[in-house]
């Protein structure tokens, strides 16, 4: 919802090294400035959901090249009288991987039925408001967002 | 983090874990989830209520844990309280339709031994 009533956009910005040590360092900081920011614990932690499950995958499958460059995170938090929303761009040197071009697994109806693998995009997807992918610069940059209507 | 454990009687094993389900956390108590789900109760209840994030890591350790106690012919069902971030993780998955989601322990108990 645009009121014409906006502040200065509010940027964060942290660089991890790939390891699940750093991904949690990563989640720290997300929660701490999200809490600095003033966002809702419920739309905070829908980010943070994706953004570990975004860091998962980069580990995993991103190769060798995002295994060896740092990992780039920018949080902005854009609000205006009535709205706000706030959004995690995440940049990796890995090898092009475009998670909005994935087909969504089919969800088993049993236990017996059910497979690892295929739940981070799926609570990527559901816990975010928006995706948006772009490959540049030999880099991909993923961002995910969630809106939220102000008090 | 921490993963703990008592048995109720014959049939019961309650599992507690603590702390946070993402890649570290999951990596350090997966093992021993494990190998307190292979045996030798038949029904299992995995306490949730007090961790602070559960990743899909986490939920996948779960399941393989799930599968393997029905596999032997029991149960496993999970706790997870008022907790809003656990609860939110399982229900982006919907991993609450393969094994069943309770806000008490005592409720988790009697369906796990039914």
């Amino acid at each position: 919802m645009d009121t014409g009533v906006s502040t200065t956009p509010r940027r964060d910005e942290l660089a991890i090294s790939a390891s699940g040590a750093e991904v949690r360092r990563a989640s720290e900081w997300l929660s701490a400035t999200c809490l600095q920011c003033d966002i809702p614990v419920a739309q905070a932690q829908r980010l943070e959901i994706c953004l570990n499950e975004v860091l998962a995958n980069v580990l995993a499958y991103g190769g060798s090249a995002a295994l060896d460059a740092p990992i780039r995170l920018q949080l902005e938090v854009l609000c205006t009288a009535e709205a706000a929303q706030a959004h995690v761009t995440v940049s990796d040197a890995g090898v092009a991987f475009n998670p909005l071009m994935v087909k969504a697994p089919l969800r088993p109806d049993t236990l017996a039925e059910a497979r690892p693998g295929g739940l981070g995009l799926v609570m990527i997807r559901r816990c975010s408001d928006w995706l948006d992918y772009r490959r540049e610069g030999g880099h991909n940059h993923l961002t995910f967002g969630t809106r939220w209507i102000r008090a | 983090m921490s993963i703990s454990f008592s048995d109720v009687g014959e049939n019961l094993r309650k599992i507690v874990i603590t702390g946070r389900l993402d890649i570290p956390g999951t990596d350090s108590v997966a093992a021993k989830l494990e190998a307190l789900t292979a045996e030798p109760k038949k029904a299992v209840v995995v306490d949730l209520s007090s961790l602070r994030f559960l990743a899909s890591i986490g939920i996948r350790s779960l399941i393989t844990s799930a599968k393997a106690v029905q596999q032997r012919g029991g149960r496993m069902a999970l706790v997870v309280g008022d907790n809003p971030s656990v609860r939110m993780s399982i229900e982006a998955t919907g991993v609450g339709e393969l094994i069943p989601v309770f806000k008490t322990a005592a409720e988790a108990e009697r369906a796990a031994v039914a």
